[in-house]
């Protein structure tokens, strides 16, 4: 098995085209500019790309990366074993090609033999072995991506073996994330690569310019293995948590690109910055307990039902959201391959239906049902408690503090949250959600079919999208949650200085997706 | 003059060793989930009880602070475990940035304050009315309703200067004053209402007294008599007035610092605080509470060199 295009990600290759194009024509009546790395030898490198940044590497070590936000300035620096492009289809990076053995617990890679790190270590299958290694023992956000990996046998000097306790279908994809990036061996091992990354990656990090908590400065890597990704002679991150503050950075041309909320959208739009949005988050609630054991009603799935039932999806999404978003009743994205069109209509609004259901399971007077309320949740939380009420649910929101929101929903101090949660691919979602070592399936609901479609999922290869499906619809019928809609990711760039692509699965743009507008 | 200043500095150590204790016992009972935060939502159980061995979160209170204060003494702060930067590096880069927004605006704040409450003293009058409602305004608006006001107006509309502060290592005058120039004004116009009343008053009062009179009847300038005898006696006022608008100051910057997205002191307080980084939020509150230890002191020794009577208490 290795790269290439299955027919879902030739779908999504289209769809991103045809959203981009849509987006570029709605965005600026100026003709958008041309896309430029499409002409070799014409491509003139740009100066200087700004962007806004809004999270930070709590450390610069590889083992501590992290995926969304965060591995954007991680892939200055670092390159990935396997490169995933926009659309998601997995392409050579450092690795030229891969592939498993039969019972899918032995990935081969072959590896690239002209790298070399930017203290002027070479890049090699040993590399690999202490990347790896180094990976698994640093305990970091990502740690779990490698958690199968038991052992990396270096066969020759270009030649890697990761072998795997069990199958894991995505492995690959990890590779290209967190898990993917390479270190030089002699700096990963030093506590100075907490503040200063020494990587084989496009740029180079300025130590001088970059300020923790304020800004990051990269400069080109001259001898970067390939050139075309090096598109910039230099970038600067700032880091900017306010929204206000981006919003004003880019108005007023400090930034090139950054992420907004849809509540500030139109200001940008009007000072006529381009749209790249994509979507990445689902937003709603979990119902957790679904065993009963804090709010017995939950354990009865006519009520999980009947309050899917009651959410008036539409209305919300409007009211909150301005619109910016899909309404969707499944946890599972578009782009991945667990994702059924039809699920999305299975819980239309229907309160009636919703009273009917309770009072079937014997809730027709109603019950009470806690969830924890942090800062953010202002404009949802009363509609929430409103359309319960209709159906005569009492919503009761607990105020939590948010460095404990996460730590309370795992430790099951709820019996349902309303939360933000990543859309990735099926496996990731799978086990961020639903198996029993999921962080938000904080009851360990399980049923003996449900784990046998997981299992399934974990065997199946390049079938395992099939499988995911069949976990998708089991979820979704058994309403263990309750989605609201997947929430647009509003970034913007200035049409003037850059061209930007969105990235699949990913809020901001990896960093190879930017280029110079070209004169 | 020497004791005095020795018996102040023990005191102060006192009292930052006590603001140490209180704040770690703080930041101790609301540290239960900084691990599950270090090692995110995708993150087992085990990992965050790894994590949690790592920081030393599992240990008792009293081996905690020891640990740290053992390795404070020797200068020794930690790093942040949010970003990996060493305490001290973070505050030494971005302690300048902080002190110097707010000793500009001490300094605006002092000469502007002490300009109109003079003018409204001596004139009285429609000025007077006019500075006692001006100062009423300008002590009604906050601070940051004000910087959001300016960055909207004269950075994201008129362009005068950026929105978002352009201070980085190694950057130049320029870039230093047109980062701070919205900040300073913004920082400065709530204390400049406030201490252009509270001068305005100290001064009456002096102009009130006998020797004035005295003064006056002797011939002697009323110009002088303003600026050798009256403003001196007034001074002692303005500057303890002018010491509490500093350390109001620091906790302004906080605010304004974000709004300006200004590297200081106050930006990193705030992310540290709200993050759980105990290391950095150590670091912060023990210097904090060192600058405003030392700006006591200053003004006490200033107050004394100004009014021997000050010195004997």
């Amino acid at each position: 098995m290795t790269f290439g295009i299955t027919p879902r990600r030739a779908a999504g290759v289209a769809l991103t085209l045809a959203a981009g194009l849509l987006l570029t024509a709605c965005a600026s009546a100026e003709p958008s500019p041309s896309g430029s790395t499409d002409e070799p030898g014409e491509f003139v490198r740009g100066e200087t790309l700004r962007l806004g940044i809004l999270q930070e590497p709590l450390s610069w070590d590889p083992s501590q990366a992290h995926v969304g936000h965060l591995l954007q300035p991680y892939q200055a620096v670092y390159d990935t074993l396997i490169m995933r492009e926009p659309d998601g289809t997995l392409s050579p990076m450092l690795a030229t090609e891969w592939s498993y053995n039969e019972d899918l617990t032995e990935l081969t890679l072959e590896l690239r033999d002209d790298v070399t790190f930017s203290d002027g270590e070479a890049f090699d299958a040993e590399a690999v072995k202490v990347n790896v290694e180094n990976f698994k023992a640093g305990n970091g956000r990502q740690a779990a991506q490698l958690a199968d990996v038991e052992a990396v046998e270096v066969v020759d000097a270009d030649t890697v073996v990761l072998e795997l306790t069990q199958p894991n279908p995505a492995l690959e994809y990890y590779l290209s994330q967190a898990a993917g990036l390479m270190g030089s061996p002699a700096a990963i091992a030093t506590e100075g690569i907490a503040t200063l990354p020494v990587g084989s990656g496009p740029y180079v990090m300025e130590a001088a310019g970059s300020v923790p908590g304020s800004q990051y400065v990269f400069t080109a890597n001259e001898s970067y293995w390939n050139p075309e990704l090096v598109k910039f002679n230099r970038v600067e991150m700032k880091v900017l948590v306010d929204v206000t503050a981006r919003v004003n950075a880019l108005v007023s041309g400090q930034i090139d690109a950054t992420i907004v909320d849809a509540r500030t959208a139109g200001q940008v739009e009007a000072a006529g910055k381009t749209l790249s949005a994509n979507q990445v988050d689902w937003t709603g609630l979990m119902l957790l307990d679904r065993d009963g054991t804090l709010a017995p009603a939950l354990a009865d799935v006519r009520v999980r039902q009947a309050i899917n039932y009651a959410l008036d999806r539409e209305t919300m999404l409007e009211q909150v959201q301005l619109g910016a978003g899909t309404v969707t009743h499944q946890v599972f994205g578009p782009e991945s391959g667990a994702y059924i069109d039809e699920l999305d209509e299975r819980y239309p609004y229907d309160p009636e239906k919703a009273r009917e259901l309770l009072d079937e399971a014997g809730y027709g007077d109603g019950f009470e049902l806690t969830i924890p309320t942090f800062p953010g949740l202002e404009s949802i939380v009363p509609l929430l408690t409103q359309q319960f009420a209709d159906v005569g649910i009492t919503l009761v929101a607990e105020s939590v503090p948010p460095q404990n929101i996460v730590a309370d929903i795992a430790g099951g101090k709820f019996p349902a949250a309303y939360f933000f949660l990543f859309q990735g691919e099926p496996w990731v979602a799978i086990n961020q959600l639903i198996s029993t070592e999921a962080t938000y399936n904080a009851f360990d609901s399980m049923t003996p079919e449900l784990q046998e479609l997981i299992d399934e999922v974990r065997i199946s290869g390049a079938e395992s999208d099939d499988a995911a499906k069949k976990i998708n619809e089991y979820v979704t019928e058994e309403a263990w949650f309750a989605p609201l809609y997947r929430l647009d990711q509003i970034y913007f760039y200035d049409p003037n200085t850059i061209t930007s692509v969105p990235q699949t699965q990913q809020a901001v743009p990896s960093i190879y997706n930017y280029s110079p507008v070209q004169k | 003059m020497v004791s005095f200043t020795l018996r102040r500095l023990g005191a102060g150590v006192v009292l930052l060793i006590a603001i140490s204790i209180l704040t770690y016992s703080i930041l101790f009972f609301s540290s239960a989930n900084i691990a599950r935060n270090l090692v995110g939502d995708q993150a087992t159980e085990e990992q965050v009880a790894l994590k949690e061995q790592q920081l030393g979160l599992d240990q008792p209170f009293l081996s905690r602070f020891a640990d740290w204060f053992m390795s404070a003494l020797s200068g020794d702060f930690g790093r942040s475990w949010f970003t990996s930067e060493p305490v001290a590096v973070a505050i030494a880069n971005r302690l300048p940035i902080t002190l110097t927004l707010v000793a500009v605006a001490i300094l605006l704040t002092a000469i502007v304050s002490t300009l109109i409450g003079m003018l409204a003293a001596v004139k009285r009058g429609w000025m007077d009315r006019a500075v006692q409602v001006g100062a009423v305004i300008g002590y009604a608006a906050p601070g940051f309703v004000l910087a959001v006001l300016f960055v909207t107006l004269f950075a994201v509309q008129l362009r005068l200067v950026p929105p978002v502060s352009t201070i980085s290592p190694g950057a130049g005058a320029a870039a230093w004053f047109t980062s701070l120039l919205l900040p300073v004004i913004a920082l400065a116009i709530n204390a400049v209402a406030s201490s252009a009343q509270q001068l305005r008053s100290a001064i009456i009062k002096q102009l009130e007294r006998d020797y004035v009179r005295t003064l006056r009847s002797r011939g002697i300038a009323e110009r002088e008599i303003l600026f050798r005898h009256v403003l001196r006696s007034a001074a002692p006022a303005g500057l303890t007035i002018l010491s509490l608008q500093f350390i109001g100051m620091l906790g302004g910057a906080v605010i304004v610092e974000q709004i300006f997205a200004l590297p200081g002191i106050g930006s990193l307080a705030v992310t540290a605080t709200s993050a759980g980084d105990i290391p950095v939020v150590m670091g912060v509150v023990l210097f904090t509470v060192i600058i405003v230890i030392v700006v006591n002191l200053l003004v006490d020794l200033v107050n004394g060199w100004l009014n021997p009577k000050v010195r004997v208490s």
